[in-house]
């Protein structure tokens, strides 16, 4: 293929197996990115652009949508959420959670004095990426086996590691310490707003975790990668 | 001489009689072979080699039955095509085989016979070509060439710059041609190449291609792409009807997993969708089915101008709103402007789906799932 070297040769043979051949391209359904024009487009979009031309692309999941009330990292959400394959219950509860959340931030913007009104954060989507982003940890740790003894080495994560961390804590912190009365949504939007104010037990962990790397610090140059 | 010949005969060899080529008189010749000197070694020799005279009289033989069959069906033996032959056949030898490859068929002999390679080697044992013994002769020659002509390459743009003049730099239509696959680069060598060996020669034409003056050896890079046609110009799209209220309207046909659904997108309307005779609303209970029926309207700003009218059958309640989506998509394609479609199809609205559940196998519980490991 023709193709920049970002896009070169990455899978001439599949290793996971799947429906779809190799060639088939991820689909796009932000709108926005359809509406800009040409001139608008960076080199490197330039190119993507021609070679989505000429490839074709996979059917667009069930999940996804082009509507303003759609998100990724929601979805996401849900889906580790998800118990059984029951995504209803799951988008329910995470629904839930949003408006338990609004209601919550709402109630304080009423009873704040005129001044603080403005700083009270109330939109529910804002509030759950922030404390997502104050959840994420920057460094692990990966044990690797040395000389027979195995080390807990300090090793920068990925972005798609560090998203999937946090949300999996969110989700284990909010199933195992709650209160037999205590429903789902009750519990998550508790956690969304102490995490929101770089507060509460997900944070704690995620200190925790910092404080390790940095006591192994002594191991860190065990990486190869 | 006789304990010569003794022990020979103990051997157990055989006296065969040969006839000698040439204008003598017949007189035969006995002439001795061991049992070991005749068992042929069946597996070194390969395939069975078909000779160039054989291909060519089985070529005259195709091409005598081809006005053969062409008379027999009274048809004019001139203008006879593969497609005639193909159908005067299937006529001729009816076959409920399910195999399409097992049916009767007659073919040109070169897509009856694959073409292999001639012998590599003179009489006299010695191989023509200097990397025979390397094994992959045809593919270590193609990398040297290709290695020659990157050097060439390279050579230019040093005399360019020693003269002090630009290279030249004209940036190629990217994504409009690919790479020949494995199999065709194997097919062009007559040879089989590993996927290491593959990726090898692919890395080594695109280092060619990106040096500046890469665009000498264009013709050379020819011979490896083949040109690619733009996704979109596969599908016609077809126009829009008319019904007798002068309203226009445009049908789809979509699937997903085992659900089937049929769509007619009427336009001038109130953004009204039935299924079955039923409101969406009450056929899809959940909030996701209906984002997914809304999905292409929304993308193309459309939601209140159509009417939507479906039917739909099998599947679960997931896999029906995706059918009712793709033929939805389908349908409008004939309302939007060619580049719409094509954002369409990008936004991934116009593919099938191919997911469908896997089959349990046996030996597991499941697809995937194994069944519980017992100790004992």
């Amino acid at each position: 293929v023709y193709s920049p070297p970002s896009l070169v040769l990455c899978r001439l043979t599949q290793v996971r197996w799947s429906r779809y051949n190799p060639s088939f391209l991820e689909p796009e359904a932000n709108k926005e990115f359809y509406q800009k024009s040409w001139e608008q487009l960076s080199e490197e979009e330039k190119e993507k652009m021609e070679l989505k031309a000429v490839r074709p692309i996979k059917a667009a999941p069930p999940t996804l949508s082009s509507s303003v009330f759609s998100d990724p990292m929601i979805s996401k959400f849900t889906n580790m959420m998800m118990k059984d394959g029951n995504k209803v219950l799951a988008r329910s509860l995470m629904a839930q959670t949003l408006e338990a959340v609004k209601r919550k931030q709402l109630e304080k913007y009423h009873k704040a004095p005129e001044d603080e009104k403005e700083t009270i954060e109330c939109n529910p989507y804002v509030i759950f990426h922030q404390a997502l982003k104050n959840c994420q940890p920057i460094i692990g740790l990966s044990s690797i086996t040395k000389g027979g003894k195995t080390y807990q080495v300090p090793v920068p994560l990925k972005d798609n590691r560090k998203r999937f961390l946090a949300m999996k804590w969110l989700i284990t912190e909010c199933r195992e310490n709650k209160n037999r009365r205590m429903l789902m949504p009750e519990k998550l939007s508790q956690e969304l707003l102490q995490a929101f104010n770089n507060e509460g037990p997900i944070i704690k962990k995620k200190h925790v975790l910092h404080k390790m790397a940095e006591a192994n610090r002594a191991y860190a140059h065990f990486r190869w990668w | 001489m006789a304990v010569a010949v003794g022990r020979a005969l103990r051997l157990g060899g055989r006296w065969s009689a040969v006839a000698p080529a040439g204008p003598r008189p017949q007189t035969l010749r006995l002439i001795y072979t061991t049992t070991a000197v005749r068992r042929k070694n069946v597996g070194a020799s390969g395939p069975e080699k078909y000779t160039e005279a054989f291909i060519k009289k089985q070529i005259e033989e195709f091409n005598l039955g081809k006005r053969h069959l062409a008379n027999m069906m009274g048809e004019d033996p001139e203008t006879f095509t593969q497609e005639d032959i193909d159908r005067a056949i299937a006529y001729l030898f009816p076959s409920g085989l399910f195999d399409k490859q097992a049916r009767p068929m007659m073919k040109h002999p070169t897509e009856v016979f694959p073409e292999q390679r001639k012998i590599q080697w003179g009489e006299d044992g010695r191989p023509f070509h200097f990397l025979f013994y390397t094994g992959k002769q045809s593919y270590y020659s193609l990398m040297h060439e290709t290695y020659e002509k990157l050097l060439n390459a390279q050579k230019y743009q040093d005399q360019l710059t020693a003269q002090d003049l630009p290279p030249q730099k004209e940036k190629k239509n990217l994504a409009g041609s690919r790479w020949l696959t494995k199999i065709e680069l194997e097919e062009m060598l007559l040879e089989k190449l590993s996927d290491l060996d593959y990726s090898r020669f692919i890395q080594l034409l695109q280092k060619l291609l990106t040096l500046p003056c890469g665009d000498i050896e264009e013709k050379y890079i020819q011979k490896f792409s083949k040109e690619v046609p733009a996704q979109l110009k596969k599908v016609v799209i077809e126009p829009l009807k008319y019904d007798e209220r002068g309203v226009a309207f445009s049908t789809g046909e979509g699937t997903r997993k085992t659900a089937r659904a049929t769509v007619v997108v009427y336009d001038n309307g109130t953004g009204k969708i039935t299924v079955n005779g039923i409101d969406i609303l009450h056929y899809f209970p959940v909030l996701q089915d209906r984002e997914q029926l809304l999905f292409p309207f929304q993308f193309l700003d459309r939601i209140g101008k159509h009417d939507m009218v479906c039917t739909v059958s099998g599947g679960g309640r997931s896999a029906q709103a995706g059918a009712i989506r793709l033929a939805c998509a389908k349908a409008l394609r004939s309302f939007v402007t060619e580049q719409e479609v094509e954002f369409m199809r990008q936004a991934g609205l116009l593919t099938v789906d191919p997911r469908v559940k896997e089959r349990k196998k046996p030996g597991q519980e499941g697809a995937r799932r194994k069944f519980t490991w017992k100790k004992r």
